[in-house]
């Protein structure tokens, strides 16, 4: 029978029965690592192509900190990465949060979901660097 | 009415926007909008081939190259083959860099006759948003010629001048306020420097330093601990030039006459031949410097001035000239740096008083790196004597309230009660549960009375009189000021959406978007609005709403837009304005519905007319502030109930007009308005289908109704076995 309070269907993530502090904590990986075995397992193309561009991703921040790259290159890099990162976490880690960031519910993720999730994390992410290396004035505009 | 022909009325209003947009008419608008400007605009010795010095110093007919320092030019007219001095003009970014609303300053040629009376002013370049479409750039061109014969001395604000106050009000723009305060300071900051240079302005005498008797010897780590010696670093990144290890320029500065300070660092004899050389009311400063290029430059000539360092006071500037210039031939403080330029300047102004703090300023050009235009910019650092080396410490300096501190100042009251409307919103669905539970399904005015009060206030108070209407733009701003120069004061300067948007934020992560879309946006209180009135008044039997299929295609569409949108503005701000038209805010609050060309009447009409029949149309299907804002609603903290019978239940389904309750009863919070409309079915025991079955069970079985609970059940009748007293036995 379909649950009314939870827009999908509820989910599990193997670390949502620890304690708080260990399950923010895997929480925190997640955010950062989309990847996972059992997605490695079911679209190897796909993540193995994700790591790829993940990695050429992280080269496109170190040279814009480096002062080799424009803004515009790195918001192109950031928002191609994105998009793929969506892709990746649909096959990987398809759930996102219900409720308060405290809470510990779960459910799968819609398509919409996700774009939300990495839209909105990746924006917060590439603020952070943003600012971060425009204030260390490694960045220049 | 049939659906799909309303939805050809919509689709139809949005063909003609989108064709008005792409009109020839509405690119003419576009001006002074990001206009090109000759590549040495800002260089070029002889400014007025670029600009049209003539029309801002009417009767002139001959212009000197540029000189001084901030640079203006000579205005002169021909008379029997006799030159006449009749007025000077300047360029505002030789002079100052205040950003405006966009993040970029607007270029403007100001002309001052020889007794500082304004002759003319012209906007050659701006980037605001708000005047490439929606107010006519005639009106910022109107809004400046309010300073033609105004003398540049006089204290010229915006807004009505208060009894009491020497000030000269002007009519602001209704909103683009943060454009004419930031377009204030920069003709009269830029009408004052060049006053004061050319002599028209005279420096009033500020009382002279007087030390104290401390004759400490100190070391340079002391110096510069205590604030006796300062640093000003500017690094080649800053100007536009590729990075590199070395800085642009790292000068260590400080100032001479303080005995204590000028012993440390000259040695006693060096300070007793510096002093012996200077009048009493003469200072001295020393910088010395490292870096790639030079404070002195090194197109300097004999005679000429030193362009790239100047001392500011208040609104007064003072350059140094050969004659101002000692040799500095060592520093004798124990730990000073190794340098590889320096100098003595001597300030000989008698308004400059060293008991007050200054300013030491580099001026220096920044390369735009698409255009390859230099830009003047200019790197400051504030200095001022040590308390203990003055006589009774510091003077007290009352330094004059920021733009955006008058602007709160000035509407306090107005800035009190939005505030305490946000407040009491935020209060009041906080604690709709008590509310909803007041209410029932034929009678929702406990809820309703709040929420159409919050219409109302937000349509006439918040749209209609403050024009604090949120938008998608100002997003699209805020990612540009983010990339190129973010000024916090800027978006203070607009107390009223500044406020907004905290509470945007706040509760679109407690709540989800819905308090806002729902409740308080005011083109979205008046879209609802409408819609009631037109059931009210007999045209229910007209109302409509899109078949689910539709809507669950249709609700993409504000998705898109925000995308589009937020895509667009990476290549063009200014055709990502263009397209934020599709928002029909300024239409309808800033400017006004028949203040605009027919093409936005129409539209902004036309979905407002369609809002009579469909409720909120632009906010479900269009509208790309509501897309954007949905997005982080995914995530809100605090959603609302449900319980398992909803899942077959469709009661709250079918009265949802936002369509936000899907086949299985679940709430899309992206979609939702919080109309609570559904939160009060929830307690309703007689109209909560599962709530009303167990009353009647319960009506049948004589057991009392007890209390609902937050699940949305009664409370469960517990069965109390009564205890038994027990026998008290004495002892």
């Amino acid at each position: 029978m379909i649950d009314p309070r939870s827009m999908t269907e509820p989910m599990q993530p193997p670390y949502a029965s620890g304690g708080t502090v260990t399950r923010l904590a895997a929480e925190l990986w997640d955010h950062l690592w989309p990847w996972s075995r059992s997605g490695f397992q079911r679209q190897r193309a796909i993540q193995a192509a994700g790591l790829a561009l993940a990695v050429a991703a992280s080269l496109a921040w170190v040279f814009a900190a480096l002062g080799q790259l424009a803004p515009a290159a790195i918001i192109g890099w950031w928002f191609g990465w994105s998009v793929f990162e969506i892709a990746v976490r649909m096959g990987s880690k398809p759930y996102v949060k219900e409720g308060p960031w405290w809470g510990s519910r779960y459910r799968r993720a819609g398509l919409m979901d996700m774009i939300c999730y990495v839209g909105f994390k990746n924006l917060l992410i590439g603020a952070v660097m943003f600012i971060g290396l425009k204030s260390a004035g490694l960045l220049v505009l | 009415m049939n659906p799909l022909s309303a939805l050809r009325r919509l689709a139809v209003a949005a063909l003609f926007a989108t064709t008005a947009l792409l009109s020839a008419p509405v690119l003419a608008e576009q001006g002074a909008y990001e206009a090109p400007l000759p590549a040495g605009i800002n260089t070029d010795a002889e400014l007025c081939i670029h600009v049209p010095c003539g029309e801002v110093v009417p009767g002139a007919d001959s212009f000197s190259p540029r000189k001084g320092k901030p640079a203006y030019v000579e205005a002169y007219r021909s008379e029997g083959g006799q030159k006449t001095l009749v007025g000077y003009a300047f360029l505002s970014t030789d002079i100052v860099d205040i950003p405006a609303y966009s993040g970029k300053p607007v270029i403007t040629l100001i002309g001052m006759d020889t007794k500082g009376i304004i002759t003319g002013t012209k906007i050659l370049r701006h980037s605001e948003p708000i005047l490439l479409l929606g107010i006519p750039e005639s009106v910022l061109t109107k809004f400046i010629r309010q300073y033609l014969g105004k003398f540049v001395g006089d204290k010229i604000e915006i807004g009505k001048a208060r009894e009491g106050e020497a000030m000269i009000g002007l009519d602001a723009i209704t909103g683009a306020t943060v454009t004419v305060i930031a377009q204030n300071q920069v003709i009269m900051r830029s009408g004052v420097a060049i006053a004061r240079q050319v002599g028209i302005l005279k420096v009033e005498p500020k009382p002279a330093i007087r030390f104290a008797a401390v004759n400490d010897k100190l070391g340079w780590d002391q110096l510069v601990a205590e604030g006796s010696v300062r640093r000003l670093t500017v690094r080649p990144e800053q100007l536009g030039m590729p990075r590199a290890d070395q800085p642009y320029i790292d000068m260590y500065y400080g100032f001479l006459n303080t005995p204590s300070v000028g012993r440390s660092l000259l040695g006693d004899d060096g300070y007793n031949s510096l002093m012996s050389r200077l009048k009493p009311t003469d200072n001295a400063i020393f910088i010395v410097a490292n870096g790639t290029d030079s404070f002195k430059g090194s197109g300097f000539v004999r005679g000429g001035i030193y362009d790239r360092v100047q001392v500011a006071q208040d609104m007064d500037a003072y350059t140094f000239r050969d004659l101002d210039y000692l040799n500095l031939w060592g520093l004798k403080a124990a730990g000073a740096p190794a340098y590889k330029e320096s100098a003595i300047f001597i300030i000989r102004d008698p308004g400059f008083s060293a008991a007050y703090p200054w300013n030491l300023v580099f001026l220096a050009n920044k390369l735009d790196r698409e255009t390859g235009h230099r830009d003047f910019v200019s790197f400051s650092d504030e200095y001022w004597v040590p308390a203990r080396y003055m006589e009774g410490g510091r003077p007290a300096v009352i330094k004059p309230d920021a733009p955006w501190v008058k602007v709160w100042k000035a509407r306090a009251l107005e800035i009190a009660l939005f505030s305490t409307l946000l407040i009491v919103v935020a209060i009041v669905y906080a604690k709709r549960d008590a509310l909803t539970r007041r209410s029932t399904r034929k009678n929702k005015w406990p809820v309703n009375a709040f929420k159409y009060t919050a219409w109302i206030i937000s349509i006439g108070f918040v749209g209609f009189g403050l024009l604090a209407q949120p938008s998608i733009t100002q997003v699209l701003t805020w990612f540009h000021s983010l990339l190129f120069k973010w000024e916090w004061e800027l978006f203070l300067t607009d107390p009223f959406i500044f406020l907004f948007w905290i509470f945007i934020i706040v509760t679109t992560f407690v709540w989800g978007r819905g308090l806002f879309c729902g409740w308080l946006c005011p083109f979205g209180s008046l879209s609802e609005l409408l819609y009631k009135v037109g059931k009210a008044i007999g045209l229910g039997r007209f109302q409509f709403a899109l078949p689910m299929k539709w809507h669950n295609r249709l609700k993409w569409v504000k998705y898109a837009a925000f995308f589009v949108l937020l895509a667009v503005s990476m290549f063009s701000m200014g055709l990502a304005e263009k397209l934020a038209e599709i928002e029909p805010f300024k239409t309808t609050y800033l400017v006004g519905l028949f203040n605009r060309s027919w093409p936005y009447t129409l539209f902004a009409a036309s979905l407002l007319g369609l809002s009579i029949f469909m409720e909120r149309p632009f906010c479900k299907y269009l509208c790309p502030l509501g897309g954007a804002l949905a997005m982080p609603s995914t995530f809100r903290w605090f959603g609302l109930r449900r319980k398992q019978e909803c899942s077959s239940c469709k009661a709250c389904a079918v009265g949802c007009g936002s369509l936000a309750i899907d086949e299985h009863g679940r709430i899309d919070h992206r979609e939702c308005m919080h109309c609570l409309d559904c939160m009060v079915l929830y307690t309703d025991e007689h109209a909560c289908p599962p709530l009303a079955q167990e009353r009647k069970r319960r009506l049948k079985a004589d057991l009392p109704l007890t209390p609902i609970g937050k699940d949305g059940y009664y409370m469960p009748i517990k069965k109390v076995i009564p205890i038994k007293p027990v026998p008290v036995t004495k002892a």
